[in-house]
């Protein structure tokens, strides 16, 4: 799953009321906005110079191996790094299709998919102009491995797909034995343009792996460790000139970058200055106003609560304003093991006041109720559920409904436990500690006091929140998932499946888990995509039925861009623009 | 005085080892663990393990506090080999979150920090002392109630408020100023000029509503002690009398106040800078309070110190020369 990059405030300056946002008049959505002439190519003209505003200190990363959040992923895949495949220019689903990139073709599977093929295309270069070959895709790829430099931040759960040695370290430490294993487990062909990659498993989709930034190439010769991150080498059409944190990274050209060998690239700026350390109220004012050089502005981050009203009230602002789905999907986890009865949670699902939660976020701009797992941006695997008899649409409770499914709690053997604990003993609710927290928490004791479930609030400080849950998990706990590509099988399987990444719930103590890990299965290895995802839709419904997670919403993002900025449209396959796509009118 | 000033500086020190260990050690009690801020998803309890080895974070406090002290006198090594970076001593520490030298760091924003107090400081004692001085010589005309009313407010606003409404009138309204952005000195003295004009203003206009009171103050208290009234009536004139008699008396307090003043502002004026978007020391050390980074914390924590210290010297040998019963002292 991709990581969400935290937007999160410095706690100085930004003291102006973070009022709770506009639009806290309850039910009803807001639509999506796709950003009219601004997603638009209409007169760009080529050159110029694109400004990109952020309240953060610094880039979270640049250094290809440990870049895991949707925004980075796009953003610096479309400008300096290039990987073996990647994804359409295009904005809508389209930008979701596999493309080849640094690779003549999406690859070719053998043995089953535990086997790789990628041939590299000719001409494709670094910055200082000498050859990217297999050895580099290799050496970058095996940077993943070296938590001691590149520290566990990147995609661990593709590590696992490869043959790797168990123990191999990474490249800095690794003995030449374990670098030897390693080498097999990625193989460079004798003229270093094939490389080969040898599985543990079927990876079908093994092709949409390789487009995340973890496996793209890094020179060895160059590479400065942990300080790599501050200045990687480019393989795309810009690199960096200069970076200073606290202040501005300067992006310009690659003169060795050239069209002939990027058939998916299509940059039309000189420059890019992403200017750091802002502050979030000036960045609205600025938007809002759209003079001078923030006229060519992009914003690295979400429009401030207090300032919807004003940006969405107003039609000046519907050329260069967005309102979309961001790709993930909230949800409460429930714990399988204590919780084992499907009528309590379903009883808690229809007597949430999920109203009153949202408001308390900020209204319909935050998001839509989800129906299921699956985002409806994943378009070949979406589709509503069929939600339980007696859930309120508009997200109101139903307390009647809810109180009828723990009478039938009651009257079941199999639910004496959970019911029990549920009345009795009460139901740990894990959240990671924050101001909006302490509202929402308020808000789910109450709803549940309704049908006499009693809730033990649980805090955790929230650097430590999904360790925590991960080795002692509550009854019910908040999270959080976006798929790593266009394919529910980086849904389902690590949200459901015993070892699948992100399963702190026991959904194996289920009696039905053997019956569902079938399911999954067959799914994983169904390589017609249509009768694929026919099979995720039904998965996500079968999920709903039993109430294995209770699911919140779809969550959205509003951004505002300048009005001379063009080609900025929300990239669905990352959820922020495709910077690289970007031009400016005169 | 030369037997003061080595004692002095013993104890200085001292203290700066008191303060740097403290700072270790309050920063291990934080509830916050720097070593799962990275993995998110991945924190599981091997990942932060191993973060831990990382960071260094594994090792018993005494033994990180024993390889920080050594670092600041014989440099050091960070990260595994074959992937390590290099700091020269003085080591203050590498940050992981900058991937930098914590020194590199250290030296790039301090004169940031510098150039805002230094213009700062001299608008603010120009405005706070000359405003209090014509508020005392003209008590209860207009003059002094403007400056106290020019007082009330000042110490009322808050320094973002200030700063943001500075920005939105001058910047976003007006258009007369460009956008705040920090140029170094050398680079052009005239954008930097430039740059630095509105966080001079906010902190000079919330700081001397301060010293106008004090010197207000100041000066009326004199003005009624006994060797003034001598003084007018020997005939000694009241300009003289004022300016060779009166300030002088009345400076004692200031100079204490503005020379600590002055050296906190140098550790980093931390809601200016970050208004402002001046990369400086403050803002340092306000990421690195919300990233938990320990050394980047215990490095300009450090510094505040040493500058806290070194005015207090300044103050202690500067009122020697303001008032000569404290050299007879020393």
């Amino acid at each position: 799953m991709r990581k969400r990059r935290a937007f999160a405030a410095l706690i100085v300056a930004s003291g102006l009321a973070i009022a709770a946002c506009g639009g806290g008049d309850g039910g009803g959505t807001t639509g999506e906005e796709s950003g009219g002439k601004s997603a638009s190519s209409d007169g760009i003209v080529d050159g110029g110079t694109l400004h990109i505003l952020d309240i953060s200190e610094g880039a979270t990363n640049l250094d290809p191996q440990r870049i895991y959040t949707g925004a980075d992923l796009g953003f610096l895949g479309s400008t300096i790094q290039r990987t073996l495949t990647s994804y359409k220019y295009a904005a809508g689903v389209e930008g979701s299709e596999l493309v080849a990139d640094l690779a003549t073709d999406t690859g070719t599977a053998s043995n089953d998919a535990k086997t790789w093929e990628f041939t590299l295309r000719d001409g494709v270069t670094f910055e200082d102009g000498s050859p990217i070959e297999c050895k580099d895709i290799r050496y970058g790829v095996s940077r993943t491995w070296a938590s001691d430099v590149t520290g566990d931040e990147g995609p661990l759960f593709a590590l696992s797909f490869i043959d790797a040695p168990e123990d191999y370290p990474g490249p800095f430490t690794a003995t030449e034995e374990q670098q030897a294993g390693f080498n097999e487990a990625i193989e460079c062909s004798e003229d270093g343009k094939t490389v080969t990659f040898n599985l543990r498993e079927s990876v079908g989709d093994f092709n949409f792996t390789v487009a995340l930034l973890a496996f793209g190439p890094v020179p060895e010769d160059q590479d400065t460790g942990d300080q790599y991150t501050l200045k990687p080498v480019s393989s795309g059409p810009f690199k960096i000139e200069s970076y200073e944190q606290g202040k501005e990274l300067v992006m310009v050209r690659n003169e060795n970058w050239n069209k002939d060998s990027d058939p998916v690239r299509e940059p039309h700026l000189d420059k890019i200055i992403w200017h750091f350390g802002l502050d979030e109220t000036v960045i609205d004012e600025r938007m809002i106003a759209d003079e001078g050089d923030d006229q060519a502005t992009i914003v690295y981050g979400v429009i401030q609560p207090q300032n919807l009203q004003t940006i969405f009230g107003d039609d000046k602002f519907k050329d260069r304003r967005t309102d979309g789905f961001d790709g993930f999907v909230s949800y409460t986890m429930v714990n399988m093991k204590t919780v084992n009865c499907a009528e309590i949670r379903r009883a808690i699902w229809l007597a949430l006041d999920r109203d009153a939660l949202r408001t308390a976020g900020g209204g319909p701009f935050t998001g839509e109720y989800a129906k299921g797992f699956i985002n409806p941006r994943l378009g070949a695997d979406y589709e509503e559920a069929d939600l339980p008899e007696g859930l309120n649409e508009d997200g109101t409770p139903n307390v009647e409904a809810a109180q009828a499914e723990m009478d039938k709690a009651k009257e079941n053997p199999d639910c004496a436990d959970a019911y029990k604990r549920a009345t009795e003993t009460g139901l740990t609710r894990d959240h990671a500690d924050s101001e909006l927290w302490q509202k929402l928490i308020a808000i789910w004791i109450d709803s549940m006091d309704k049908i006499g479930i009693k809730i033990i609030d649980n805090p955790i400080e929230p650097s430590k929140y999904y360790a925590t849950i991960n080795e002692t998990p509550g009854d019910l706990m908040s999270a959080g998932w976006a798929a790593d590509w266009n394919n529910a099988s980086t849904v389902i399987p690590p949200l459901f499946i015993k070892d699948g990444g992100f399963a702190y719930n026991y959904t194996w103590e289920d009696p039905e888990y053997d019956g569902f890990k079938a399911l999954v299965d067959a799914a994983k290895v169904e390589t017609d995509r249509e009768k694929q995802g026919d099979m995720w839709k039904e998965l996500n419904q079968w999920l709903v039925d039993r109430v294995w997670n209770i699911p919140g919403l779809y969550t959205k993002t509003q951004n505002i861009v300048g009005s001379r900025v063009r080609n900025a449209y929300q990239w669905y396959q990352f959820g922020w623009y495709n910077v690289g796509a970007i031009g400016l009118t005169e | 005085m030369i037997y003061f000033v080595i004692r002095r500086l013993l104890f200085a020190v001292v203290l700066l080892f008191v303060v740097s260990f403290f700072t270790y050690v309050l920063f291990t009690a934080l509830p916050t663990n720097p070593a799962a801020l990275t993995c998110g998803k991945n924190c599981t309890p091997e990942v932060i393990a191993r973060n831990e080895v990382r960071l260094g974070y594994d090792q018993p406090i005494h033994v990180q506090y024993g390889r920080f002290l050594k670092g600041i006198f014989a440099g050091r090594t960070y990260g595994p080999e074959g992937a390590s970076v290099h700091c020269p001593a003085p080591a203050l520490g590498y940050s992981f979150e900058y991937h930098q030298c914590v020194t590199e760091l250290i030296t790039r924003t301090f004169p940031v920090t510098l150039s805002v107090a230094i213009g700062a400081f001299v608008l603010w004692m120009g405005i706070g002392v000359g405003l209090g001085t014509l508020a005392a010589l003209r008590r209860g005309r207009w003059q002094d109630r403007f400056a106290t009313t020019f007082s009330v407010v000042g110490i009322s606003l808050p320094t973002f408020f200030f700063a943001l409404l500075a920005i939105l009138v001058i910047v976003i309204w007006g258009g007369l100023l460009d956008f705040p952005q920090y140029t170094g000195f050398t680079e052009n003295p005239i954008k930097w000029f430039s740059g630095l004009l509105l966080p001079w203003a906010t902190l000079a206009i919330l700081s001397a509503s301060t010293y106008v009171r004090l010197t207000r103050n100041g000066i009326l208290e004199v003005m009624n002690e006994e060797f003034v009234r001598l003084g007018l009536a020997k005939g000694v004139k009241r300009r003289t009398l004022i300016v060779k008699y009166v300030m002088r008396a009345a400076m004692v307090p200031i100079v204490t106040i503005a020379g600590l003043d002055f050296a906190a502002l140098l550790g980093g004026a931390v809601i200016t800078e970050s208004v402002f978007n001046l990369p400086g020391m403050g803002k340092l050390s306000i990421r690195a309070v919300t990233d938990s980074d320990l050394p980047v914390l215990v490095a300009t924590t450090l510094v505040a110190a040493v500058l806290i210290v070194v005015a207090n010297a300044v103050v202690d040998i500067l009122y020697g020369f303001l008032d000569p019963r404290v050299r007879e002292k020393v």
